[in-house]
């Protein structure tokens, strides 16, 4: 990931999540349901750091690939 | 057809189940995982899953071999030569199999499939990588909907990897207590707080705790079409960076080099002694071979390098580490290096106690390597030489065992802190608590060394 979309992503969820510690584990509950909610929450902006990610490669694939001298 | 064993292993999934017949092992697939099945051999997937070496081969039987009602067909995968569990592999090893589960999800959306679990256990090492065994673990991908196994992946992986780079190699252990991975409020709790730092551990890790305890009594799940293809996509890139990104730091003290000490392999004694095991090999021709306290596996290579299947245990985890690095860089098919505590081996565990294996179940072994091991176990860990015995005559049909007399440097460092209630660690005494499980077929003077390198067979 890139160092701004590291910085979008820390961002975002800062805003969205507290920094206290977990309470007490409680064994019985299914955690399944928030690994599915957690993952809606995050996909948007994960998915939009892959996208700056190849763009960002492809740049710089174009730029290497033009700085490189011709065989 | 009758005569089939249901394997304990495999009961939990209702697409199909592994069975045994006349020592065979038979995947069934159930009519309810047709579809799924079908789609993974017609779209493309199983070959470039087996052709990048991510899926075991297998063979499709037809419904004539089904063991029980509802078959689609059976299946026979390939053999894996030495079934092991995450909580026996070294922080490379369950590394690569993390990144090995995360590939193959990727091949499977290009052909519109997805992984329904994410289980370590799912991965087997063979030929030295990682290769998913689950043949039904793939679906048919439904667009719109989140990554099922991403809690899992997160708990047999992440969490594990995470812990044992930021606390303590030590602590692949948890996966042996906690069977369907390491629950993410436990290693939130004990992963220190610059682990949140790295971003992808914030998220997949502590964010993805704290979710899942915010939304614990949720009955309602979110809508289909909200988890779109790219945000997949970007997920499993997610996963991957923060599964390459944990990388052991440097100096750290469970992550000595130890080929630093390679050196003493030159002395005449393991010369000699090496020369001995070389020939034991070549006459016996063992299809497998363990070397129990196999250190870097020095030993052990006498064996897989004439292409035997071997397995290298260790004690140590860092050592296991250097060894299966070795094994990668020089493209070694036949070692399995793991990690061990002979004194406390893996358990039976899971439900009914019936679901892992202990490593005697997983034996016998043709040959067995004990070297410069029994005064670990005899005068470290003070276990009789009469249960040494007992004990390695469940693992293997031919011993060859080293014993260390008292008077040997190591033997005597050992002793230096102890008091001697061994009295009857001498050649007598092991050898009358060996014979009565074993044949001794013979005896040997290691040179330049007071050891003596034996040959033994278990008694019918």
């Amino acid at each position: 990931m890139g160092r701004g979309s590291k910085v979008f992503v820390t961002t975002v969820f800062f805003l969205g999540f507290s920094f206290t510690a977990l309470p007490t584990a409680n064994a019985y509950i299914d955690p399944g349901s928030g690994s599915f909610i957690f993952q809606v929450l995050i996909g948007a902006a994960l998915g939009a750091a892959l996208a700056v990610k190849a763009f960002w490669r492809r740049i710089v694939g174009f730029f290497s690939r033009r700085g490189r001298p011709s065989e | 057809m009758t005569g089939a064993e249901v394997l304990p292993s495999s009961f939990r999934d209702p697409a199909g189940f592994l069975f045994r017949r006349d020592g065979v092992l038979y995947r069934q697939v159930n009519g309810v995982h047709r579809d799924h099945y079908q789609r993974l051999m017609t779209s493309g997937l199983y070959e470039a899953l087996v052709g990048r070496w991510l899926l075991v081969a297998h063979e499709d039987l037809g419904p004539d071999e089904a063991a029980a009602e509802d078959a689609h067909t059976v299946i026979r995968p390939d053999v894996v030569p030495f079934v092991s569990y995450p909580y026996e592999w070294c922080f490379e090893a369950l590394k690569d199999a993390a990144l090995a589960t995360l590939e193959a999800q990727g091949i499977a959306m290009d052909h519109g499939m997805s992984l329904r679990d994410a289980s370590a256990f799912n991965v087997q090492f063979v030929r030295g990588r990682p290769v998913l065994i689950d043949t039904l673990s793939f679906e048919v991908l439904r667009e719109g909907r989140p990554w099922i196994a991403y809690r899992q992946f997160c708990q047999h992986f992440l969490a594990p990897l995470a812990l044992m780079v930021y606390r303590d190699v030590r602590l692949s252990q948890l996966l042996r207590v906690h069977l369907d991975g390491v629950p993410l409020d436990l290693a939130a709790s004990l992963l220190p707080a610059r682990a949140r730092a790295r971003t992808p551990l914030l998220l997949h890790l502590f964010m993805h705790a704290r979710s899942q305890r915010r939304h614990a009594a949720d009955t309602s799940l979110p809508s289909e079409r909200t988890f779109s293809l790219r945000a997949f996509r970007g997920l499993l890139d997610s996963l991957s960076g923060a599964v390459r990104g944990l990388v052991p730091r440097r100096g750290d003290s469970h992550w000595i080099d130890y080929y630093g000490e390679a050196d003493h392999y030159t002395s005449e004694a393991l010369q000699h002694k090496r020369r001995l095991v070389q020939g034991v090999i070549d006459e016996l021709r063992p299809a497998t071979v363990w070397d129990l306290g196999a250190n870097t596996g020095v030993f052990s290579r006498l064996a897989s390098g004439r292409g035997i299947d071997t397995v290298a245990f260790d004690v140590d985890p860092s050592v296991v580490n250097a060894t299966y690095r070795e094994v990668k860089a020089n493209r070694e098919e036949h070692l399995l290096p793991l990690v061990l505590d002979l004194t406390n081996p893996s358990p039976p565990i899971g439900w009914a106690n019936r679901e892992r294996m202990t490593i005697a179940e997983r034996g016998p072994a043709d040959l067995a390597l004990a070297l410069a091991l029994v005064h670990h176990l005899a005068i470290a860990g003070n276990v009789p030489l009469r249960r040494i015995a007992g004990y390695l005559a469940e693992l293997c049909r031919h011993l060859m065992i080293e014993f260390v007399p008292k008077d040997d440097p190591k033997v005597r460092r050992l002793l230096a802190t102890r008091e001697d209630v061994f009295t009857g660690y001498a050649r007598e005494g092991f050898e009358a608590a060996f014979v009565e499980q074993f044949e001794i077929e013979r005896c040997e003077s290691i040179e330049a060394s007071a050891r003596l390198l034996y040959l033994m067979r278990v008694r019918e």
